[in-house]
């Protein structure tokens, strides 16, 4: 059954490779003992392989098509590179790792998937299979070498991973008792219902089932480690001392980077500290770079603001670096397109407001799919944007050098006051009055915690609003409009206290927090003094409050 | 025949080259038509006509006027204007009052706006300093935002603040700031209650209340508030001689209610 399922859209862990196609190598069980290890033929194909098990590799072979030929034609030179070192090996090839790695399983001889078709190939298999085949992902996907973070990773993922073994069972069972046999049953679920029943976990072996990969491929290193070990005379503190230590270490290691055509993924800075007490111990940072880079006043500068948040709290007589190199990012600049910024001077910029302002205070906008008056998400601010590109968002158009010709307005030589019209070419003849838009939007400014008014009703209607606040002087009330009803969550307060309805202001002792529910009538005000607010009365406590101005 | 210098001059000028010979500002378009890249357009045409094609890349512009003068949604739609030629934009916004709803009405690519969220307490009570310090922290993003570079536009919205906090701020600072972004291909905008940089300022633009056949500006229907009717002007350019402009209008719309 074809995946359809808009939820199981999920980012690409190295969307960086164009075009990714991955080998897998299974060993069935055999009487006698392998004469060659599957590494070994893995070797002969790319450096980038993941040995899982000793009957069981991942190869990415992406690129080699150009080499070697198709996928059909990769796969033939696999299953005869085993033959003549006498292994006889299942190999599935496909555009994700978890396919290919369940494929391998499941299916002896050579099994080939088109790019796309990973859903439907594993579909039609059983759910047992999946125990089987991923039983290496139960490790967990991040490094316990973390010093003293919370566990999870840099960007807040959790180690779902490591509790699959822990889950599979129950999980299983659950299924069973559903009816669901197969992996395509599996995949069809909605991943949000999936995740409420069974929790994130179920998420993970459903992302299998969906042939996803949930991590990159960690290449099984075996030659060179970029690592670099600097032991100091003398202990140093603070970090202007430890910048010349971590551009000593990190110069060498970038040419090595350099030289091999590879970046840095995670860089991780080992520091031994002298605790007053107990003697040394070593201090671990581990900084996912969004971007393979290997730019060394970047580097450095990301590890040193890394360290400002998250100070080592002692004097450091050895600093190590370490990194885990990927390959190289390929950048094809271009005149036609407006100048970015580069993902290192956004890297080292976010890293420098999140220091200065706060993680938390910094990032993209996202509206959220609710009514509740002011919601908003913050997302990362995304490193890798395109060039110019056209107006797609979900407002209106404002593209001003697009030429989108409406015959219905040609007739207008200049555009109508207050609209907003686009011209283009060098000459007046190729000047084009074109679809007129609306006006400016009236925008609002909120109050993040809500502003408590005093406001004088007559007939019905708002008439006069001050407040305490300074700067929120008030006035009387020279037009308004409304009221708007609006309510919403009510049904989740419900859940954790039946038969007492609250307020979504909860008064504290002189500040009122949003909580869950909201239920209250909006106006619009205009007051005497030119200023325009929205306020709303809270139809529970009936007390009155600014929401926002309207600017 | 080797060209003289004159002509070379004039050969460059016709191709709109001339700022390899001098650092003044070209002569604007005759026809009106902006050139994005040395003006942020607005992308209302009459303010972009009259701000000889917006705000001017490489200086610090201001957005002043009151409370409820539109400054907001001009200042949205400077930045839905620019997401939407594919520049990247920032706002840093000193006392966290951005509406994302309103921004995405306006148009703004959300994920092409780098949002930094002051720290402000509200009602500081007996630590009236704490504005202060809120203030000189937003600076201070506003100033690494402006070095990295590359930002179409870096935009500083202080609208709510108490004019004593921005007095406060040593006037260097703008001064400083102005420096910083010469010569970049960013336009860097103030908006606030009154003008903030004044000298150090390449453009300012005060918005007030239009006095029409309607009424005082503010439009509100039967049931709904339906916009403004606003007065753009034009009151310090550093590009042009200093004379009083004639009113732009501008005529906001306000969104569906929630």
């Amino acid at each position: 059954m074809p995946n359809t399922n808009p939820d199981s859209r999920r980012a690409n862990p190295e969307s960086h490779i164009a075009n990714p196609v991955y080998a897998s190598l299974y060993r069935p069980p055999q009487l006698e003992s392998p004469s060659a290890s599957l590494a070994a033929i893995a070797r002969e194909f790319s450096p980038r392989f993941e040995c899982h098990r000793d009957d069981l590799v991942t190869i990415d072979v992406s690129g080699l098509e150009r080499l070697l030929g198709p996928a059909q034609t990769i796969g033939e030179e696999l299953r005869r590179e085993a033959a003549s070192r006498g292994v006889r090996v299942h190999v599935a090839v496909a555009a994700t790792r978890a396919a290919a790695t369940i494929l391998a399983h499941a299916r002896p001889g050579l099994t080939i998937v088109e790019p796309g078709r990973e859903a439907d190939a594993l579909a039609p298999l059983a759910i047992g299979v999946l125990a089987m085949a991923v039983t290496d992902e139960r490790r967990p996907v991040l490094d316990t070498r973390e010093g003293h973070g919370p566990n999870v990773s840099a960007r807040g993922a959790p180690r779902v991973v490591k509790k699959l073994d822990e889950t599979l069972e129950s999980v299983s069972s659950t299924l069973t008792a559903w009816g669901v046999k197969t992996l395509g049953e599996l995949a069809a679920l909605p991943s949000g219902d999936l995740a409420s029943r069974l929790g994130r976990e179920a998420l993970v072996w459903q992302a299998f089932a969906r042939g996803e990969d949930v991590r990159p491929l960690v290449p099984t290193l075996d030659e060179e480690r970029f690592e670099s070990t600097l032991e100091l005379e003398w202990p140093i503190e603070g970090l202007e001392p430890l910048s010349f230590v971590l551009t000593r270490l990190l110069e060498p290691l970038s040419t090595r980077l350099e030289r091999r055509d590879r970046g840095a993924a995670v860089l991780h800075v080992l520091l031994r500290v002298i605790d007053s007490g107990s003697g040394r111990s070593e201090y671990v940072r581990r900084l996912e770079l969004p971007t393979p880079m290997r730019d060394v006043r970047t580097l450095r500068t990301l590890a040193l603001l890394d360290l400002e948040s998250h100070p080592p709290g002692a004097a450091v007589d050895r600093v190590t670096i370490v990194i885990d190199p990927t390959p190289g990012r390929v950048l094809q600049h271009t005149l036609f397109t407006r100048a970015q910024p580069t993902p290192e001077q956004l890297s080292t910029l976010l890293a420098r407001l999140a220091a200065l302002m706060g993680q938390d205070r910094l990032g993209a906008p996202a509206v959220v799919d609710s009514y509740r008056p002011g919601a908003f998400a913050m997302s990362p601010f995304a490193i890798d944007h395109a060039g110019a590109r056209p107006s797609t968002g979900s407002g209106r158009a404002v593209m001003n050098s697009t030429l989108v010709v409406s015959p219905s307005t040609r007739a207008h030589p200049e555009p109508v006051e207050g609209e907003r019209s686009f011209r283009t070419g060098s000459s007046n003849e190729e000047r084009a009055v074109l679809e007129p838009l609306p006006p400016i939007t009236s925008a609002l400014r909120r109050c993040r915690q809500p502003v408590p008014a005093r406001v004088a009703i007559d007939n019905g209607r708002p008439v006069r609003v001050t407040t305490d606040r300074r700067g929120f002087v008030g006035g009387t009330v020279v037009q308004c409009a409304g009221p708007w009803r609006t309510s919403g969550a009510w049904w989740a307060e419900g859940k954790s206290d039946v038969g007492s309805r609250k307020s979504d202001v909860l008064q504290t002792s002189d500040f009122r927090l949003h909580t869950s529910c909201w239920n209250r009538d909006e106006w619009d005000v205009a007051l005497n003094d030119g200023a325009v607010y929205r306020i709303f009365q809270d139809r529970d406590t009936d007390a009155w409050f600014i929401d926002a101005i309207v600017d | 025949m080797p060209l003289a210098r004159a002509d070379l001059e004039s050969l460059l000028r016709t191709r709109r080259l001339d700022r390899t010979l001098t650092t003044a500002l070209p002569a604007p378009d005759p026809a009106g038509i902006p050139d994005e890249f040395v003006c942020a357009p607005t992308g209302h045409t009459p303010l972009d006509a009259r701000l000889c094609g917006g705000f001017p890349r490489g200086q610090l512009s201001e957005i002043v006027g009151r409370r409820s003068s539109g400054r907001t949604s001009l200042l949205l739609q400077t930045l839905a204007s620019a997401t939407a030629r594919g520049e990247l934009v920032a706002l840093v916004d000193a006392l966290d009052t951005l509406d994302v709803a309103s921004a995405d009405a306006a148009g703004v690519a959300l994920d092409r706006l780098l949002w930094i969220r002051g720290h402000v307490v509200s009602n500081p009570g007996m630590c009236r300093d704490l504005n202060q310090r809120a203030m000189e922290q937003a600076i201070r993003a506003f100033t690494l935002v402006l070095q990295a570079g590359n930002f179409g536009i870096v935009a500083f919205d202080v609208s709510e603040a108490p004019v004593d906090a921005i007095r406060r701020l040593p006037f260097t600072t703008w001064m400083r700031l102005q420096r910083l972004i010469d010569g970049s291909q960013t336009a860097g905008v103030l908006v606030g209650g009154e003008s903030m940089a004044r000298s150090s300022a390449g453009l300012t633009l005060r918005l007030t209340h239009g006095i029409r056949d309607s009424g005082c500006g503010i439009r509100f229907g039967q049931r709904l508030f339906e916009g403004f009717d606003l007065d753009a002007r034009v009151v310090r350019a550093r590009a042009r001689a200093q004379q009083e402009d004639a009113a732009v209008a501008v005529r906001t719309l306000a969104a569906c209610h929630a």
